[in-house]
């Protein structure tokens, strides 16, 4: 029994050994939707994998999610991948993260429902 | 009293009333439909509806109910088990119920339901079943399908304007006999007949003159001594009871208080003082001014309890000796929960008496004596379902007992009827008397 | 799945908000009306402050010698009832709903507080659905229509737990849990629910009775 036990130990290792590494090389890629004012977190991360979403949904332009809005008109070919969407969208300091709740779901949900693609229900972006 | 009215079948149980049978046996399945429906859409509107459409069927009104209590809890004489025997039926039905329903839906009505509206107070949405139920009797009255007994007091109310057949020089003897009576013990004793512009028109009910005379002679006696400027009529109207408002026949019932009103006007007297009734107060002070659309009666109306407390309040009469024998106090329903005297009462009996035990529940919460409501006008064959209805009163009287009462004072006179019947059913052994009985027995009366 | 949601999420809310809200007004109104007809001197015993010291009491745990009577029973109530209303409203998840459409936020309760709510209605519902069967004076009264109701109510809070704690077919049971609770809505104004309506009118009236004509407390 103890040298069976063992054999599947050392395979399980290996196995999650491997998906370290693999996930590791992966981190380059964008992976998860991320935002340094969410302090504390209701819901676990939404996984977003974002080099296959744009491919899946045909997204070659860079603003149509990071886009950039000046005196309420949004500018065309100015793109914003290195600001956070916290960064502009903190406007009622009040009632965050509401706010911000709502502009990320209008943007991930919003979209979804108006191209009826993506997932669109609390579970399907917030696991657990 | 082994007349046909009283035939009871064995097997069954089933309780034959000749008012209710014969009133039966004359309708037809139209006629029903078309009286039930009539008597819907005519007479009732937002409440039934609303109180039907409100009640969510929780049973939390089962144990305000006496008839629940004392049979062992049997849902079916829940206040709102009564009101699913009939009034659901009929609105489900539309109207299209058979004779068996009907008889059952009459007897529910006249006989297990004495209109207490204690259940109103433990149904969380206030929702009136006593109300409702008089929907029924009034449909049954429709029909013409009240029981014997009752609707002989509501034919004499409409032959007489009074309760028990009482003619008019009959009255007017009654009071002038009780005058003389008196007069042996208070020479000077008066009991104005027709006196206008008097402060107060003292009325009884009809069972007072008829066989409880005494009553008037007590009465005649405190009010005499305590210098009351009271009259008393020489015309119909002098009763103030009303079968008629428990049968269902409402016109009736508004031509009783019309008639009673009217004496008082004609009188000119400040306000009408009751005798220790309480269906009566219930019809003057309540429903019968509501028929005639009185918001409040037209002439303030004091019962017997309120002017007692006055009389001792103000020293008008005074007490020798207080009452020695330990006593309870039976609330009666229509002027607890029909006009909070229960406080009032408390402190008459005090004043009166030198022991005072309170019964379990008190008050507003008191349990109804199972005769009012018209039940024991019921009659005889009826009788022991009023009294095998009310064995919670029994313990209630029982734990009375056993914390030291000896007797029973019921300012009423239905609590009275119904709780002698107890008292001797149940073997209680214990005495009864009204408030006036004690006054007039203790109080200082001029050598 | 995304036509059903849009669907049930977008015009099935409006529906159901309308008629729940229209409902109401139309029965308040309606049985105004009748009341004026027929019961017309209803408006003159209405007392505003009898009535309200009558609601008064009977809103409150424990203020009535019936609540005091059935003390089991009064927690469960006014916890079922309290937490029916307040779950909804302040569940993140359907404030966040809000503030996506209206731009309108508010409070709402931590998931795990929600969470425990949420158990509590449908604890209640339990409670409320074995008296209904075991009690003999709630059983006599009962017919299929007080299954049906508990049931539409139980189902939005049945629905939203299982799909909150992601269990299998969230997915589904999500899509059925906007729908219950959209059912539930819809039906308030035309099943015995309307009891949520009429409470103040019907025990009010009473209040109004018992107090200004009679003297006397009802409760």
């Amino acid at each position: 029994m103890g040298k069976r036990t063992l054999i599947i130990y050392v395979v399980i290792t290996l196995f999650v050994c491997i998906f370290a590494v693999m996930s590791g090389y992966s981190q380059e890629d964008v992976t998860t939707v991320e935002d340094s004012a969410f302090e504390e977190k209701m819901r676990p991360t939404v996984q977003f994998l974002h080099d296959e979403h744009n491919e899946a949904a045909g997204l070659e332009e860079c603003d149509v999610c990071h886009h950039v809005y000046k005196d309420g008109e949004k500018i065309e070919d100015e793109s914003s991948e290195e600001t956070e969407c916290s960064e502009c969208h903190t406007l009622n300091k009040g009632d965050n993260p509401l706010s911000l709740v709502k502009v990320y779901h209008l943007q991930c949900k919003g979209c979804h429902q108006k191209e009826k693609a993506g997932p669109i229900m609390c579970s399907e972006c917030h696991p657990r | 009293m082994a007349e046909p009215a009283m035939k009871q079948s064995d097997e069954t149980g089933e309780i034959f009333d000749k008012g209710i049978d014969k009133g039966l046996a004359r309708l037809t399945p139209e006629k029903i439909e078309q009286v039930i429906n009539k008597v819907l859409s005519a007479e009732t509107g937002a409440r039934l509806k609303t109180y039907v459409n409100t009640c969510v069927h929780c049973g939390l009104c089962s144990e305000a109910c006496h008839y629940y209590l004392s049979h062992d809890n049997d849902p079916k004489f829940s206040p709102a088990g009564k009101v699913k025997q009939t009034i659901w039926e009929i609105l489900k039905k539309k109207g299209k119920v058979d004779h068996k329903f009907l008889k059952k839906a009459a007897e529910i009505a006249y006989t297990e339901c004495n209109l207490c509206r204690r259940c109103a107070m433990y149904c969380p949405f206030g929702i009136d079943i006593a109300y409702l139920i008089s929907v029924m009797r009034r449909i049954c009255h429709m029909l013409g399908v009240t029981p014997l007994y009752m609707q002989d007091t509501a034919h004499s109310h409409s032959a007489t304007l009074n309760q028990m057949w009482v003619k008019e020089d009959e009255w007017i003897d009654s009071l002038f006999w009780q005058e003389e009576e008196a007069q042996d013990e208070m020479p000077d004793l008066r009991i104005p007949i027709e006196k206008e512009g008097a402060e107060i028109f003292y009325s009884v009910i009809a069972p007072e003159p008829k066989f409880r005379a005494q009553l008037i002679y007590q009465a005649a006696v405190i009010f005499n001594v305590a210098g009351v400027d009271f009259t008393m009529p020489a015309t119909p109207g002098w009763d103030n009871s009303d079968q008629c408002m428990f049968s269902g026949d409402y016109e009736m019932m508004g031509r009783l208080k019309k008639a009673h009103f009217e004496t008082a006007m004609r009188l000119k007297v400040k306000r009408i003082v009751m005798g220790e009734c309480g269906h009566a107060f219930r019809s003057v002070y309540d429903v019968g001014n509501r028929w005639l659309a009185w918001k409040m009666p037209p002439i303030p109306v004091t019962h017997a309890v309120e002017f007692y407390y006055e009389l001792l309040k103000q020293g008008k009469i005074k007490i020798t000796k207080k009452y020695d024998k330990p006593v309870t106090l039976q609330d009666p329903c229509n002027i607890s929960r029909g006009r909070g005297l229960h406080e009032k009462a408390r402190y008459v009996v005090n004043a009166l008496c030198e022991e005072f035990i309170d019964m379990q529940p008190n008050r507003e919460h008191n349990y109804c004596c199972c005769a009012g409501g018209g039940v024991i006008n019921t009659g005889p064959p009826y009788k022991m379902k009023r009294i095998d209805g009310n064995r919670v009163k029994a313990e209630q009287l029982f734990a009375a007992k056993a914390r030291g009462a000896k007797v029973v004072i019921a300012p009423c006179h239905n609590c009275h009827g119904g709780i002698e019947d107890i008292n001797h059913h149940y073997g209680l052994d214990m005495e009864l008397h009204f408030l006036g009985d004690i006054i007039y027995k203790i109080m200082e009366k001029p050598a | 799945m995304h036509d059903v949601y849009n669907f049930v999420s977008g015009p099935l809310v409006w529906v159901s908000f309308i008629i729940f809200f229209g409902g109401c007004l139309y029965r308040l109104i309606s049985m105004a009306v009748l009341a004026k007809k027929k019961d017309v001197f209803v408006y003159e015993y209405m007392s505003f402050k009898y009535g309200l010291r009558s609601i008064f009491h009977w809103i409150i745990p424990f203020g009535t010698v019936k609540w005091r009577k059935n003390p089991i029973l009064t927690i469960v109530t006014f916890t079922f009832h309290i937490c029916l209303i307040l779950v909804p409203i302040f569940l993140c998840a359907h404030v966040i709903l809000w503030k996506e459409s209206w731009d309108i936020g508010w409070w709402y309760f931590s998931d795990t507080t929600a969470d425990i709510l949420t158990g509590i209605v449908i604890a209640c519902c339990v409670f409320f659905l074995i008296r209904r069967i075991v009690l003999p004076e709630v059983k006599y009264l009962t017919s299929v229509s007080d299954y049906v109701i508990l049931a539409m109510v139980a189902a939005p809070f049945i629905t939203g737990f299982w799909t909150y704690h992601q269990w299998p077919g969230c997915k589904i049971t999500g899509i059925v849990h906007i729908i219950a609770g959209e059912i539930m809505l819809a039906a308030i104004p035309f099943t015995r629910l309307i009891h949520m309506v009429y409470f103040p009118f019907t025990r009010g009236y009473m209040g109004s009775e018992f107090g200004a004509v009679r003297n006397a407390k009802d409760w």
